[in-house]
């Protein structure tokens, strides 16, 4: 595996959730979550459907806000930040990858992959480069013309992978990453992600996959009805 | 801005139906509205342009020459701002007919010049009168006469045609040097006033009690009257192609506010990605303006070509005459188009746009879409309890999903429907106008008798050029009477005649006899019943100024007839003043009859009339039924079938584009009902349904909207402008032209836009693999 994923030294606070509260109009996805993750961490959110995982990460990353209670990613509070500066934050520190791929589904894979860098101001020609790298590297190059409707599930996960991991992010969140793929691309991606902590990337995943926390965490959160319920370390397998 | 750029094109490029569809509609409205601004423009401005730069006359008034001397004074009375004359005033006609390349006796002004403070005549070929014998031709520029010509007068001696010039407030047919109208015995003098207010009616009213009191006034004619004239058949266009016009609007921009809210709709899990992947709110945005604003661009341009070339030829129609060079569709209306209509497209994307850039990313990610959620199933339920095929109760639940959706292609089909209602009344009420004014008579024949008076034969192959009864009227009448089958035989004399005072001369048809069976229909006021009365067209009426109960006066030959208004028939064929015979003996004493008209026995042997007329006297001649349709009718009835198309197409494409999304969106539901086994038939019909439920709907709105325009375009275009005659001339019949059949089929007018549009993507989504269906996201 390549080294140059950036991850800063481990103990280094990446992300610290503060008593965080978030509501709906008809219900409460979390109530009083506290948590921090470090540098070279891999942590598993894990729990029942509904209990308030993806509602977590949306907010790590800067895609909801919560009721009350703080969020900060690299010492940054991110309340503070514009509906713009959350934009830019997420373009430089956050790299996401879905249950169901969200790839753009007008452009081919390489472009996919390319436009993320792109969008830090990377020139073209530089970001197609980057992008086809990366694309080598998870076994997906030969596919790079190819749009998201014609690949398996796996080929898109990798894609998607491709595309979270282009701007050297500090943090790559994933939400049930393998959930929509069958047992051996799920397995393929397990050792991508489990990989790439090794290397130092620091890493919030969320599943439902027992298998899935015990190989690539270092530490799983148990989620149960918007609050956490357990916390341990974990001796990977 | 680059990353901006890179996914806007990728969604432009590969979403080409829905890029296709916001181009083609943006296309066709740009089209329609160029066009119909065109004729706006057109319609007014060319005259009062022509107008301002000659100094035209507000005001021309014709004098008795008694006062001559006193006539020069009135340019200081109240109100005046200039004034010209006095200019002796003469008539002359031409010892043929059509000697002069127009019609009948010709008003000569007596002018030693073509400019002066009122009234500077455009000498545009040829030279002004310089001497005695010589004379200028009023005419348009560009019509197809030379001067040069010598015309050999009916009281004898000639004139040389020295040039044509064109007075835009039609002051003189032609004009020679005061000394010859002397010398042809003017009795008239001609003064031309600009006055300081002119723009009503009343102005012009008060401007003449100012200049002509306590002076032998003879007539007037006004620049407002004159005006009219020119506009007229641009005032026919006028209302109906404003409500085109407007609906062409209004369907454009609900079809592209459909369009674009759809357009972001679907989008909303590719927002979600966007966001996600870090782009700001506002690049947000501008991704989805530029997706829908490029293909209006490119829309709007090929719109314009269109509109122009199209347009055009109309808008050269209209201002035909005016004399002034007008080339087609103004140019600033085609950059008002290429600027307001991608701005609009813009405002209208605008909306939904902000609501991408604020849609939050979370929400759009994981939800993907299932907006409604809440809503469908409770009608769904409902429905499913009715007695409905599953597949129809399915189909009419899909746009409870989407309400605003569905209200804004209900929108779009309820203009549409109104299109229809509104060209189909309006071709009715111009199809019930034209049979009202010139009723196709089955059982009667007209008998050419002789030229009507001033007619100018169109050269030797014109059959009227034969014309030349060998019996006198009397005989002929009798000849007519003793053919076979005949059961009734009115005489009449159709004679070009001038008001005192104005220049246009106008057909005037004289009746002998009791000629209630051939007469046009009076709408108001009652039928001559004896000489110095005359029943007129409702066009007279706007063109002269006048009105029921007043008094004009008739001139021919130098002769005058004062005579009553006393009612106003629907404007026709036969001519726009009609008289009784009394009247023409006064005016023209001796006259004969130009023409017959014979009603027969239904049952009569038209071929043996015919023989026995040849046989009594071969010089008059039975025409052939009259019929054929105006072209002012045919253009407008083509019109409104052209604009039906496009509007009625505009919407059948927003249905499309509505089906298109509902499908795209229920792709896994489609796929979910067909793997428990919902045949394709039944998924079409689904889908069909959905929409064709909609289109009654719009249909059972836009008729009653339909109708309301009609009433209103109607009296618009209805060829009045006095508020008390209005009721009375833009009779029932113009407005009751929907029957009952008519009104059951419009609605469903709606539902063939609805299932126009809604076929092709059903059938595409019944098509469509279960598996393929099932695997989309
Ligand atoms: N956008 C939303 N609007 C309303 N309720 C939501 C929304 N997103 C999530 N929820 C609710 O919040 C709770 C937690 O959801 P989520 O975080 O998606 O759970 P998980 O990922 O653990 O399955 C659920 O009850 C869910 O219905
Ligand atoms: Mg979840």
């Amino acid at each position: 595996m390549h080294s140059d994923i950036a991850g800063g030294p481990i103990g280094e606070v990446v992300v610290g959730l503060t008593d965080v509260r978030k509501e709906y109009s008809d219900s409460v996805a979390l109530d009083g979550v506290s948590l921090e993750i470090r540098a070279g961490e891999a942590v598993a959110v894990m729990g029942p459907s509904g209990s308030g995982k993806s509602t977590l990460l949306n907010l790590v990353a800067g895609l909801d806000r919560p009721t009350s209670g703080s969020v900060a990613v690299h010492g940054e509070d991110l309340g503070r930040l514009s509906e713009t500066g959350l934009a830019l934050f997420r373009r430089r520190r956050i790299g996401m990858v879905f249950q169901f791929f969200n790839l753009l589904d007008d452009l081919p894979a390489l472009d996919n992959v390319a436009l993320a860098a792109q969008l830090t101001g990377t020139k073209a020609p530089q970001a197609r480069r980057r992008a086809l790298e990366l694309l080598d590297e998870l076994g997906v190059a030969g596919r790079r013309d190819t749009y998201p409707a014609q690949l398996s599930g796996g080929e898109r996960q990798r894609v998607a992978v491709a595309r979270a991991l282009v701007n050297r992010p500090a943090l790559l969140l994933a939400d049930e990453p393998t959930g929509a793929l069958d047992s051996r691309s799920g397995e393929q991606v397990m050792d991508l992600l489990l990989d790439l902590n090794q290397i130092g990337q620091t890493l919030l995943l969320v599943t439902h996959d027992q298998r899935l926390a015990t190989r690539c965490a270092s530490r799983v959160v148990e989620v149960v009805d918007g609050r956490i319920a357990r916390e341990s370390a974990v001796a990977r397998s | 801005m680059n990353a901006v750029w890179r996914v806007a094109r990728a969604a432009v490029r590969r979403r080409m139906l829905q890029t296709v569809v916001i181009g083609v509609v943006v296309w066709v409205s740009a089209a329609t509205v160029v066009m119909a601004l065109g004729l706006l423009a057109s319609s007014a401005a060319p005259f009062d342009r022509a107008h301002d730069e000659q100094r035209g006359a507000h005001l021309a008034a014709v004098f008795d020459s008694s006062a001559v001397d006193r006539l020069a004074g009135t340019s200081g009375r109240a109100g005046v701002e200039a004034a010209a004359g006095p200019y002796a005033l003469a008539g002359v006609e031409a010892a043929d007919g059509g000697g002069f390349g127009v019609a009948g006796e010709l008003t000569a002004v007596g002018r030693a010049d073509p400019a002066g403070a009122v009234d500077r005549v455009t000498v545009w070929s040829g030279r002004w009168v310089g001497g005695p014998g010589e004379i200028v031709l009023n005419l348009p520029p560009g019509a197809p006469v030379a001067p040069g010509r010598v015309v050999d007068l009916a009281g004898g001696g000639s004139v040389t045609v020295v040039g044509l010039a064109f007075s835009v407030s039609q002051t003189a047919d032609a004009w020679v040097t005061p000394e010859q109208a002397t010398a042809w015995g003017s009795t008239a003098s001609q003064m031309l006033y600009r006055l300081v207010d002119h723009a009503t009616a009343a102005d012009i009213s008060r401007g003449e009690a100012s200049v002509s009191t306590g002076l032998p006034l003879l007539g007037t004619q006004s620049y407002l009257a004159v005006k009219q004239r020119f506009s007229q058949e641009a005032g026919v266009y006028v209302p109906f192609l404003t409500v085109f016009g407007a609906l062409g609007l209004a369907v454009a921009v609900l079809s592209v506010a459909n369009l674009v809210s759809g357009a972001v709709v679907a989008g909303y899990r590719h927002i979600g990605v966007l966001k996600a992947l870090g782009y700001t709110p506002n690049q947000v945005m501008a991704v989805y303006l530029v997706m829908v604003t490029a293909p209006a661009v490119v829309g709007t341009a090929l719109g314009v070509c269109t509109g122009d070339l199209v347009g055009g030829p109309l808008v050269r129609d209209a201002v035909e005459g005016f004399g002034v060079a007008d080339t087609g569709v103004p140019w600033w209306v085609d950059l008002a188009v290429l600027v307001g209509m991608p701005a609009l497209v813009a405002v209208v994307a605008l909306l939904p746009a902000l609501r991408a850039r604020r849609q939050p990313a979370a929400a759009a990610i994981s939800a993907g879409s299932r907006p409604g959620a809440r809503r469908a199933p409770r009608v769904q339920r409902a429905l499913s309890g009715t007695r409905l095929p599953r597949s129809v109760s399915l189909g009419l639940g899909v746009p409870f999903a989407r309400p605003a959706r569905s209200a804004l292609t209900a929108a779009a089909v309820v203009l549409g429907v109104a299109t229809v209602t509104l060209a189909v009344g309006v071709t009715l009420s111009v199809t019930a106008f034209r049979d009202a004014a010139n009723p196709t008579r089955a059982n009667q024949v007209d008998v050419m008798a002789a030229v009507p008076g001033g007619t100018p034969a169109d050269g030797p192959d014109d059959p009227l050029s034969e014309l030349a009864p060998r019996l006198g009227d009397a005989q002929d009448e009798a000849v007519l009477r003793a053919a076979p089958g005949v059961l009734g035989v009115v005489a009449s004399s159709q004679q070009l005649v001038r008001l005192v005072g104005g220049n246009e001369t106008h057909v005037v048809r004289f009746y002998r006899g009791d000629a209630s069976a051939v007469r046009p229909r009076v709408w108001a006021g009652a039928w001559p019943a004896r000489g110095g009365e005359v029943a007129v067209s409702a066009k007279f009426l706007t063109q002269t100024g006048l009105a029921l109960g007043d008094t004009t006066t008739l001139e021919q030959r130098g002769k005058r007839v004062p005579v009553r208004i006393v009612g106003v028939v629907l404007e026709n064929v036969t001519g726009s003043v009609l008289g009784t015979w009394e009247t023409l003996e006064s005016l023209l004493p001796g006259s004969r009859a130009t023409a017959y008209q014979v009603t027969l026995d239904p049952d009569a042997d038209r071929d043996a009339f015919a023989r026995a007329v040849a046989a009594g006297d071969p010089g008059i001649r039975v025409t052939p039924p009259r019929g054929g349709t105006s072209s002012q009718a045919v253009v407008i009835i083509s019109t409104a079938t052209l604009l039906t198309l496009l509007l009625g197409g505009i919407a059948a494409l927003g249905v499309f584009n509505t089906v298109v999304l509902n499908t795209r969106e229920r792709r896994r539901d489609l796929g979910v009902l067909k793997s428990v086994g919902m045949t394709p038939r039944q998924v079409t019909s689904m889908v069909v349904t959905s929409m064709a439920g909609l289109g009654l709907v719009g249909g059972l709105i836009g008729l009653p909207l339909g109708m309301v325009v009609h009433r209103v375009v109607v009296h618009a275009a209805a060829p009045i402008n006095s508020p008390d005659l209005l009721l009375s001339v833009v009779p029932d019949l113009l407005l009751s032209v929907y029957d009952a059949p008519t009104l059951v089929l419009l609605p469903l007018a709606g539902v063939g836009i609805a299932v126009l549009g809604a076929l092709v993507p059903a059938r595409r989504a019944a098509r469509m693999t279960i598996a393929a269906a099932l695997r989309s996201e």
